[in-house]
């Protein structure tokens, strides 16, 4: 912890304080004379939160010295602050003494004499605090009155240009219909328009055309596709698990949710119910239910050693964290040891939130003390990877279905198989020498010996003893292992068990060594040490999770019997006999047949992950100092005690957190949204700081523009095309980029909007933007995830992972668009990386855009986009026209604008020296235009 | 600073690389790398040095898999009286263990132990290398962290936090002092194998993406993208990225986008990189002697050993060239099973380089401002494991993984030579006196760089973060 001096020495150090201001007197008035302006939610509250909260904020067990300056009356009570009177109170003392063992903070940078300057002009007006902005609900400011009443062509022109014009600043004229329309397209779907489209515009560069672009690009399907990246950033979506292993998993159903819900300009509230709770709707449909992989695309721990519970918890702390960053813009995690140091959000209402995930269904098990079996739990989907599986699906649904008409009309009932169907019965081959050699028991030292055979027949029995076992828990097997034995037209296997274990036992078959199917059995309630015939039907055998691929009858390799209880097993013992296939019915086989089927559709599938609430979830504690296992008092669910309240009508689940999300009277939810949207176009939001709109977040640059499109967002719906237009149709969208060094020095990061959005754009648009420019890009839509190629060898360094070998995709699925690149956590694709693409290990509210060498070289040689240059060259050289026809052409296709005379110059020269197309597109495809947004 | 190089020629070619060639190659890499204002508006709290520093560079050595802390560097004569023995409850009562029960038996190292050097740093007999250098090592006995797997460890030990998302060690230290050579990374990884958590363990979590660890790859092309495409020549490749140049100048001239500028010098950068950086790691510039010395026979050949040995000498050319921080793995360290066959070979992988390093960065110089660190993510148990945790089947003895103790060494930089810190109890399981956490370790770290650890923070989130979260004390002991 940090070391600081304590307030308590205040009174013996009170002679010294007044001897000090009156030396600094002077410098006092000085500042009194000149007026400082200053701005409580803007000046004050961030460089109280900044400088003091850590130590005297909300946080009561951190607190130092009982003091609390979050809290004016407390603030006042305790004397450090008199209203009126700057030098009244310990504040300003503390804040400007040269004394390191009294000034305040006592670690990192004082107060500049601006910020001392601002507190004392506040304490002077009364010290008044005012609640901090974003949660006061967003107003709707009156219009501010503008000179240039003719450039404002919406009405957040007239914030921004109000702005510019305090500023002294102009607003940049309108960008050349070349540059404004490929801004547009790469802004509404990530890909630049064809020249024709450019010409036709450059013809008509009317109003009424660029709406009719706008119109015609929100329709479009590839408008998902471009949104959908910075939602999968948030929703930490990737194809691997991380950590150890990093195996892959099935997410994209869920990727192709949310750019198909984007599409449909599904209202955010919709939105966001779905994906937090779409399966606590009332008979939620497929697409409700894969909509909750939002909360499954957590990164999760599959090490050998790791722990269920730790790994469940890191899971849902993490699932709070998402939820406040991506709806509240709120840093709820600060609160997992303590109370939050600078918002007002105790721990107590952090394990509140908590709560309502910790409802679900545990996030993954393992099975008793078999490590390396850890696997997914919860609710799966079960997806087609291709529109051929599916229809092959459909087919083989149909034949389910006249089995299932066959069988009824059998007359029988349609309960289970029972034990005395059995007509013709096979022994298995158990007869070969030491069948219980190979048996699997983890630890236990076992013997077998033929027994007594209770059905009379006396061929194969054994006895397994667990002697000497000094294990005090763990599974405890034995089993059978023979050469592949066909078993494809048993319809049950039948055996006999006794034993003095009460637990649930399994029955495992085997195709080589992985389990291929497994059949449960109790014997909780038999009595110990009688023969007891069990009847496994074949129908009734579950593929576990974790198993490669669908079980293959006809090549059994060994049957194993696990107990599940936990021991100790000394002197227990099972004892098998007469472990027999039977050839059972018709109704049996055709039972059977029904069972293949499923497990035929079931490999042609793959489980997708969704959230599911247990239906007797565990108590949430308070963590003690976040320490899953110092369980603290009881906690249920319940909302931030600060914003607006929670309708008691809600159900105490996630379907209740979601709808208090998207409540209207919520003050953060739409700002938090429209910020978003809005930095996505102008490459900076209005709170620069899109994941904290708490106490130490950025204040907004334009706090009645980010108001203002809050409004509009909840009364138009929700809708995010809706908004987007708004913001697309405005003067302030429309500019120029260009500007002169003045105006660049003047507002360097274009803070003021004072001249068009231009930064580089993310690393997937580069990728969709060079490939539709080349000719190379795949319009498909959705599906599984593709393989690109990338530098060889890269997956092969990943130890123990299910999938080491990189499957490089053929054909078409080369060239499909960044979104569907395969996302592995541990080992992302490489060119990616180099324009910063992140990792999703966590929630993701704000891309890096460096400039570094890595990505000229990724550009220049990545094999994938010399292809692309290689195609481009191809496509010109069949072009019609003169060199410098072909020039023009390919410049326009690549960067959409004319070139000037001097461009055309310049490749031109370059082509002539170089005698190859290749070089022109090779250059084209690296110009810093071509991967910006002008 | 290395007037012993006797590879003078290479130097001057690679000094190419130090100075740019244009008016903008002044800049920092660093910089260079996150001209976008936007993304980027966040320096450091504290960019300047908050106390001079001891070391300049760093040469991180990770032993992928934890090394066995009783068969190496902290002896424990106590194991052969508890040899098959279980540990007293109270030891291992509420202790986590990865693979074992808190009952296994207690297994002694077969390993004979002898004070090394002028100083006695006691070793096994496994390091008869190292032990040549014994006088220049601090030995840290009290290492002890919070992760007991793998990924967590190894995320736990380079961000300070066993989950994924935090910038790691060698990113901080980027952040906190950029870089001495503007043309290369400022952290550099070299590795023989992937560690278990992949790339977020040299990750930059959020701080920005440039100080992010750059992997140099083995091979002719230590960098991916860095071989023109066949059939483009060097001098096509000149006209392109001279034409490239130019149409950019062009579009500076209208957009006045300082990003344009520098995307310009990176074509300059990049191109020069094509040529330098192989140069750079083509081993074959170093005299037969240094490569014997690193236990190379030539700068080509395969195996582990080598591997390893050759991402040293990598390191120190680095380190040479201005890197910051280089971040080594080596792999095989995970001795579950079988571990009297598995460690030796280990241990024989390792180290005559890691000598040689030490050695040869004295002999040039470097080592009193280059920290070398060697170890794991954790330790591993008195106990014995004797089954496979995935199959159940009896396996040869090994160790399971263990977070409350275990060594690690560091050397230059620094630290005291000839030193052994901190006790641990007479089995080996838990510290008795002077404890070094994880997160003092980084304290203590970043303290020799120059830096303070409580005030390199980046604001995240609302926060201020830091590598040592709230935690950390500088364990001044061990400074020379």
């Amino acid at each position: 912890m940090y070391e600081r001096s304590d307030w308590a020495p205040r009174i013996a150090s009170l002679t010294r304080r007044v001897a000090m201001c009156a030396a600094t007197l002077v410098t006092c008035g000085a500042f009194a004379q000149t007026p400082v302006e200053y701005d409580f939610n803007r000046d004050i509250r961030p460089l109280l939160s900044g400088k003091c909260f850590h130590c005297h904020g909300p946080d009561a067990a951190g607190r130092e010295a009982d003091l609390r300056l979050d809290d004016r009356d407390e603030a006042i009570d305790y004397g450090v602050i008199v209203p009126g009177e700057p030098d009244g109170g310990e504040l300003i003392f503390r804040v400007t003494t040269d004394d390191p063992d009294l000034r305040m903070p006592p670690k990192g940078d004082p107060l500049t004499a601006e910020q001392v300057a601002k507190l004392r002009a506040w304490i002077r007006d009364g010290a008044p605090y005012e609640a901090h902005w974003a949660y006061q609900p967003p107003k709707l400011k009156t219009q501010p009155a503008v000179q240039d009443r003719s450039w404002p062509s919406s009405e957040l022109d007239y914030f921004v240009l109000d702005r510019l014009e305090r500023a002294g600043l102009e607003p940049a004229p309108k960008a050349k219909p070349a540059v404004l329309l490929r801004r547009l397209y790469l802004d509404l779907i990530g890909l630049p328009p064809s020249v024709e489209e450019v010409q036709e515009f450059e013809a008509e560069p009317t109003p009424e055309n660029y709406e009719a672009h706008i119109e015609r690009l929100l329709r479009s399907k590839r408008f998902g596709e471009k949104w959908a990246t910075g939602w999968l950033d948030l929703a930490r979506y990737a194809d691997s698990n991380g950590y150890q292993h990093d195996d892959l998993r099935t997410m994209w159903p869920y990727r192709d949710w949310v750019i198909e819900a984007l599409n449909n300009d599904m209202p955010f509230d919709q939105f966001t119910i779905e994906q937090l709770a779409g399966d606590l709707l009332l008979n939620p449909t497929r697409s409700q239910l894969i909509a909750t992989g939002f909360n499954r695309n957590v990164p999760t721990n599959f090490a050998g050693g790791s722990k269920v519970d730790e790994v469940r918890a890191n899971v849902l702390h993490d699932r709070v964290a998402t939820t406040g960053a991506v709806w509240l813009g709120l840093t709820l995690e600060c609160a997992q040891c303590h109370d939050h140091k600078f918002d007002a959000i105790s721990q107590q209402e952090y394990y509140q939130f908590y709560a309502y995930f910790n409802k679900a269904i545990p996030e993954f098990a393992q099975r008793g003390d078999a490590m390396f079996r850890k696997h997914f739990i919860g609710r799966d989907v079960m997806v087609y990877a291709s529109e051929e599986d599916r229809q092959k699906g459909a087919e083989l649904e149909l034949e389910i279905e006249r089995e299932e008409k066959l069988i009824a009309a059998l007359g029988e009932s349609a309960g289970p198989v029972s034990e005395d169907v059995g007509e013709e019965v096979r022994i298995l081959d158990f007869e070969r020498p030491d069948p219980f050699k190979q048996h699997k028991a983890t630890r236990a030292v076992t013997t077998s010996l033929v027994e007594e055979s209770p059905s009379g027949t006396g061929r194969v029995a054994a006895r397994v003893e667990a002697a000497a076992v000094t294990e005090t828990k763990g599974y405890f097997g034995t089993g059978y292992s023979f050469p592949a034995t066909d078993l494809s037209d048993s319809s049950e296997l039948t055996f006999w068990i006794k034993t003095d274990i009460a637990s649930r036992f399994s029955v495992q078959v085997y195709n080589g060594r992985r389990i291929a199917s497994v059949y449960a059995f109790s014997t909780e309630n038999l009595a110990p040490n009688q023969w007891t015939k069990i009847v496994a039907p074949v129908a009734d055998f579950v593929t576990p999770k974790w198993s490669p691929g669908a079980v293959d009858w006809k090549r059994i390799q060994k049957i194993q019997i696990i107990a599940h209880s936990s021991g100790p097993y000394d002197g227990k013992h099972i004892t098998l006999d007469d472990f027999v296939g039977v050839v059972s019915s018709e109704r049996a086989k055709r039972l059977k047949r029904i069972a293949q089927l499923r497990v035929e559709i079931a490999a042609m599938q793959t489980p997708s992950m969704a959230m599911q609430d247990d239906e007797s979830p565990s108590q949430a504690h308070i963590m003690i100092r976040g320490d899953y296992t110092s369980p603290g008092d009881p906690v249920d669910v319940g909302v931030l005690g600060s914003l607006h309240p929670l309708d008691p009508d809600l159900p105490p689940n996630r379907l209740g957190l979601a709808k208090w999300l998207v409540d209207d009277a919520n003050p953060l939810t739409p700002r938090v949204v429209v910020n978003r949207i809005w930095s996505e176009v102008f490459g900076r939001g209005i709170v620069s700081t899109p994941e904290d709109f708490g106490m130490q977040g950025e204040a907004p640059s334009h706090p009645q523009l980010l108001d203002w499109l809050a409004v509009q967002f909840v009364e138009q719906d929700w809708s995010m095309k809706r908004l987007l237009k708004v913001i697309l149709l405005s003067s302030t969208y429309q500019q120029s980029s260009s500007a002169s060094d003045e105006k660049i020095s003047r507002d360097p990061q274009n803070e003021l909007y004072s001249r068009g959005p231009r930064f580089r754009l993310p690393a997937e648009l580069v990728r969709d933007n060079l490939l539709a420019v080349s000719g190379l890009l795949s319009d498909k839509l959705g599906g599984p995830v593709v393989y690109p190629v990338q530098p060889f060898g890269v997956w092969k360094e990943i130890l123990g992972a299910d999938v080491n070998r990189y499957p490089t995709s053929q054909g078409a699925d080369r060239y499909r668009r960044g979104i569907y690149t395969v996302w592995r956590r541990g080992n992302p694709y490489p060119s990616m990386v180099n324009f910063d693409a992140p990792e999703r290990t966590v929630c993701t509210t704000k891309r890096d855009r460096s400039n570094s060498p890595l990505q000229a070289l990724t550009l220049l040689n990545d094999p994938v986009y010399v292809e692309m240059a290689t195609k481009l060259a191809g496509e010109i050289e069949g072009w019609t026209g003169n060199d410098r026809e072909k020039m023009t052409r390919a410049f326009r296709t690549v960067v959409s604008r004319k070139p000037e005379e001097r461009e055309l110059e310049i490749l031109m020269d370059l082509l002539k020296d170089q005698g190859s197309w290749f070089a022109v597109t090779q250059t084209l495809l690296n110009l810093d235009e071509t991967i910006t947004k002008s | 600073m290395n007037n012993v190089s006797p590879m003078r020629g290479q130097h001057n070619r690679r000094d190419l690389l130090r100075r740019g060639t244009l008016g903008i190659g002044s800049l920092a890499l660093s910089q260079l790398l996150s001209r976008d204002l936007q993304a980027n508006t966040a320096e450091p709290s504290s960019p300047k040095l908050h106390h001079a520093p001891r070391a300049k560079h760093v040469i991180f050595l990770h032993m992928v898999g934890g090394p066995s802390q009783m068969d190496t560097f902290d002896p424990k004569p106590a194991l052969d009286k508890w040899d098959g023995q279980s540990l007293p409850a109270e030891l291992t009562h509420g202790q986590k263990f990865a693979f074992i029960t808190p009952e296994a038996r207690v297994i002694k190292s077969p390993y004979a132990f002898k004070p090394r050097g002028r100083s006695g740093v006691v070793m096994s007999e496994l390091f008869p290398h190292l032990a040549n250098v014994a006088d220049d090592l601090t030995v840290i006995r009290s290492m002890k962290t919070n992760e007991i797997n793998h990924a967590s460890g190894e995320l736990f030990l380079h961000s300070g936090h066993g989950r994924m998302g935090r910038p790691t060690f060698g990113a901080w230290t980027s952040y906190g002092l950029g870089t001495e050579n503007e043309n290369l990374p400022a952290y550099v990884v070299l590795k023989d194998g992937l560690p278990v958590a992949g790339a977020p363990i040299w990750g930059s979590g959020f701080l920005p993406s440039n100080h992010q660890g750059v992997e140099f790859r083995g091979g002719k092309t230590p960098i991916h993208f860095l071989r023109n495409p066949e059939r483009t020549t060097v001098t096509e490749r000149r006209a392109v990225v001279d034409a490239i140049k130019e149409l950019n100048g062009q579009a500076y001239e209208h957009y006045r986008d300082p990003e344009i500028e520098t995307r310009i010098s990176q074509y300059e950068l990049a191109f020069r990189m094509q040529t330098s950086v192989p140069d750079l790691v083509d081993l074959s510039s170093e005299p037969e002697h240094i490569l014997r010395q690193y236990g190379l026979s030539d700068a080509q050949g395969a195996g582990s050993g080598l591997s390893f040995a050759r991402n040293c000498l990598q390191a120190r050319r680095l380190v040479e060239e201005g890197v910051r921080f280089v971040q080594v793995f080596a792999k095989g360290w995970d001795h579950h099973a079988d571990i009297y066959t598995a460690l030796p070979r280990s241990v024989r992988n390792v180290d005559k380089a890691c000598a040689a390093l030490i050695q040869d960065l004295k002999q040039r110089g470097m080592l009193d401002d280059t920290l070398v660190i060697w170890g794991g993510e954790f330790g591993r148990t008195p106990m014995v494991q004797e089954h496979n945790a995935g199959t159940g089947e009896l396996t040869a003895p090994g160790r399971d993984h263990h977070k409350e103790c275990f060594s690690i060494w560091m050397a230059g930089g620094g630290v005291k030579g000839g030193l052994t810190y901190g006790t641990t109890d007479e089995f080996g399981f838990g510290i008795v006196e002077n404890p070094v956490h994880v997160h003092d370790f980084h304290a203590t770290c970043l303290h020799l760089l120059g830096i303070d650890h409580e005030l390199l923070t980046h604001r995240h989130q609302g926060r201020d973060y830091r590598l040592t979260d709230v935690h950390g004390h500088v364990v001044h002991d061990i400074f020379a």
